[in-house]
């Protein structure tokens, strides 16, 4: 099967270049200017259009095992193909949760039976989530885990944390780490604001994120340990992050579309609608400017989605009783052009944050780049078209998205994973 | 005079001063309803009010449903305590199945802040804020005003010291809402622990002495003291909050003699008010809790005439 795209332009993390890519065995082939048309099974016109190697996303949650009403492993992989991702880890707070090899592995292959996305699973840092043992981390990896975590829940011990830091190292594995002070945040549903003093709405302050962070950091300092950082919500967060980089502290972060889409305002505005109840909550117009800032610089490394799934009936209650997150996976590509559109961003640098770094963080090194003999994982985006987001076109089985009934402009048009094409936009 | 256009009363904090007046002149009317032998008018015949609770309540609940009948309303009421997920229904369905027996007017108590809110954009009907979570309590305090305008003569240029728990109080923010659209001056008075971070925010001076909350004030709001804020460690013992915060003959000095002390009950005697001054201050509160029903009386008619007129346009 020859596969050759003409004519898009291709948008790596140092360049961009127009030419034509030929893909043979799930291989990208020959990139040159142009390729004749002779032999290939089959020709994508690219014209017009943005060549990026495949979106990793490194938080989401498919919810399985456990929860497959919310989303399961084909649902999550139709949804991250719709949105051009072609790698994502899926986080372990699962029922059971993803603390040992079998459950890793059975998640490992189901997901390479459907083949439509590369899914590692994250494996749980302490067994069943508790905060107290640490899970076994080899056989996690042996199971395909290249990440752990105890998402959602900070280490609270940090006697936990440094071993966990240290324990990784031996397997190799990436720890991605949640930065929030329980005894702070505790009951909280939104940032800590006048918009909380003002309503008395149960609050959850700026400082619940950093004082956790800037302990993680200590000791990722001390261990000479590398840690990544998931969903960082605030602009002192980043500052202290690009603090801690500059002394040259071994440590990376991620943010989510939605800390640099949306603000207190928005939850305002709509009357308090829970769709924007997200954990960590969102913060001040000043804290998503920040956020494009540190993503612009380089701050913060990462783009993810936190994707988290729920049914209609965890989110259509009232904003206390709803669950916290909103999916994402379809959005991120037209959320994050919103920064290149407000010169933020480059499309190289969309590149890097949707790609190439999170590619280098999981060392995963075929892919995430797109050059002759890597991975034929490949996005291919028409960076103007806009699409109406309703519940209907949605490829998740969860529609918590605040999104419904907005107009986005920018769409993939396909996705292909290992030289197939697993998803083209029918329009 | 002005004339009422809402379909909701949310809280006090969207009202200008003469929505304000329009509902405490029209609760004046009411009041004198009350005091008649025959203490029903018709105005609302025909209507539906549905007191929607979904936290403990029986004072604002058995308020809400006299004004409703005295009003010659029809009146059920929906309690319900603990999540509504729970019983595997949402709220708005809730909300909705009920609306569709065509209901006029919700009344409406949460526990949650922004709920009567949320709910209002999804409704037909009317919505009246019960109270929600901690955010507002707007009849409390048009009641409050309504007793203050009527023992004072007016709402203009006052001091208003509201001391106690404002963290947690929907009165307070109600009330500090209220009183500052008339060029009154609001202080609240606590712990530091007990006044949230950001509430300078609000139209009101933050001071955590009681002596200077109180001295030339002409109103005070004390506000109900729960004990479980000593868990949660807002403050140390009742002891202390007592000693600090607490109404008694010695501070009473600090304020004018005509000075009116509130309290939206049930009162804490010797936590928030000594009961030493239980002769002194209960008429007044006891007599809060009649204007509550001409108060809610009015909001109730109100909000009914405002929805005949649509009906006609």
């Amino acid at each position: 099967m020859k596969l050759l795209i003409k004519q898009g332009v291709i948008v790596n993390p140092d360049f961009k270049k127009r030419a034509d890519i030929l893909i043979e065995n799930s291989q990208i082939s020959r990139i040159e200017e142009n390729i004749s048309e002779q032999g290939a099974d089959k020709i994508i016109s690219a014209e017009g259009k943005f060549i990026f190697p495949g979106f990793i996303d490194l938080h989401t949650h498919l919810r399985t095992p456990g929860r497959e009403d919310e989303e399961d492993l084909l649902s999550g992989s139709l949804s991250a193909t719709k949105g051009g991702f072609t790698t994502l880890l899926s986080m372990p707070n699962t029922i059971p949760p993803i603390d040992n090899y079998e459950i890793a592995l059975r998640i490992r292959k189901e997901a390479e039976k459907i083949g439509l996305v590369d899914i590692y699973p994250v494996g749980a840092i302490t067994k069943n989530r508790e905060g107290k043992e640490i899970s076994e981390f080899g056989f996690l990896a042996e199971a395909g885990c290249l990440a752990v975590s105890d998402d959602g829940f900070p280490l609270k011990e940090t006697s936990l944390l440094r071993r966990a830091l240290e324990y990784a190292e031996n397997f190799n594995l990436l720890v991605i780490s949640h930065c929030e002070d329980l005894s702070l945040s505790g009951g909280g549903l939104i940032r800590e604001s006048p918009l909380s003093a003002e309503w008395g709405i149960p609050s959850v302050p700026e400082i619940s994120e950093t004082v956790d962070l800037v302990r993680q950091i200590e000791v990722a300092r001390y261990l000479n340990s590398r840690v990544h950082f998931a969903h960082i919500s605030s602009k002192r967060s980043a500052e202290l992050i690009k603090r801690a980089k500059e002394e040259g502290i071994n440590i990376t972060a991620e943010t989510c579309p939605h800390y640099f889409t949306f603000s207190l305002k928005e939850i305002e505005e709509s009357g308090f609608s829970p769709l924007y109840k997200v954990n960590p909550p969102l913060g001040r117009e000043e804290d998503k400017l920040a956020l494009k800032e540190a993503l612009k610089e380089g701050v913060i490394d990462v783009i993810a989605t936190d994707h988290a799934p729920h049914t209609y009936l965890e989110k259509e209650v009232d904003f206390k009783s709803a669950e916290f997150g909103m999916i994402g996976l379809e959005f991120a590509l037209p959320l994050s052009l919103g920064l290149v559109r407000e010169g933020f961003l480059s499309l190289e640098d969309l590149t890097c944050r949707l790609s190439y770094r999170p590619a280098q963080i999981l060392n995963l090194k075929d892919r995430g780049y797109i050059k002759e003999g890597l991975r034929a994982d490949l996005t291919i985006v028409d960076t103007e078209r806009e699409q109406l987001i309703t519940k209907e076109n949605i490829f998740s089985k969860s529609k918590n998205t605040p999104l419904l009934g907005k107009v986005l402009k920018g769409e993939v048009v396909y996705t292909i994973y290992k030289g197939k094409i697993v998803y083209s936009s029918s329009r | 005079m002005g004339e009422w256009q809402r379909k909701h009363l949310l809280g006090l904090k969207d009202l200008s001063r003469e929505e304000i007046e329009v509902i405490l002149n029209s609760a004046q009317a009411f009041k004198e309803v009350s005091e008649r032998e025959v203490k029903k008018v018709p105005a609302l015949r025909g209507k539906t009010v549905v007191n929607l609770f979904f936290e403990p309540s029986t004072r604002t609940k058995t308020s809400f449903e006299l004004a409703a009948k005295r009003l010659s309303a029809d009146v059920v009421n929906f309690s319900s305590s603990g999540s509504s997920l729970f019983k595997g229904e949402t709220i708005l369905d809730t909300l909705k199945n009920i609306e569709a027996y065509s209901v006029d007017i919700f009344v409406l108590r949460h526990s949650v802040s922004g709920v009567a809110f949320y709910l209002s954009q999804r409704t037909t009907s009317s919505v009246v804020n019960a109270g929600d979570g901690q955010n507002e309590h707007p009849t409390q305090a048009l009641l409050d005003m309504f007793t203050v305008r009527e023992k004072l003569g007016s709402l203009e240029n006052l001091k208003v010291a509201i001391i106690g728990d404002i963290y947690h109080s929907r009165v307070a923010r109600s009330n500090i809402w209220g009183f500052s659209k008339f060029s009154s001056s609001v202080y609240v008075c606590a712990p530091k622990t007990l006044i949230p971070k950001y509430f300078d925010n609000l139209p009101c001076k933050i001071t955590y002495s009681l002596k200077t909350a109180l001295s030339q004030a002409q109103v005070v709001i004390m506000l109900r003291i729960q004990k479980e804020r000593m868990k949660e460690r807002f403050f140390s013992s009742q002891r202390e909050y007592v000693k600090y915060y607490s109404l008694n003959e010695e501070n009473l000095k600090f304020l004018p003699p005509e000075a009116l002390v509130l309290h939206p009950g049930p009162v804490n005697w010797d936590i928030e008010i000594a009961s030493s001054l239980k002769e002194k201050v209960s008429n007044l509160i006891l007599e809060q809790v009649s204007n509550g029903l001409a108060v809610r009386m009015a909001v109730l008619y109100l909000l009914a005439e405002k929805r005949s007129y649509e009906v006609i346009d």
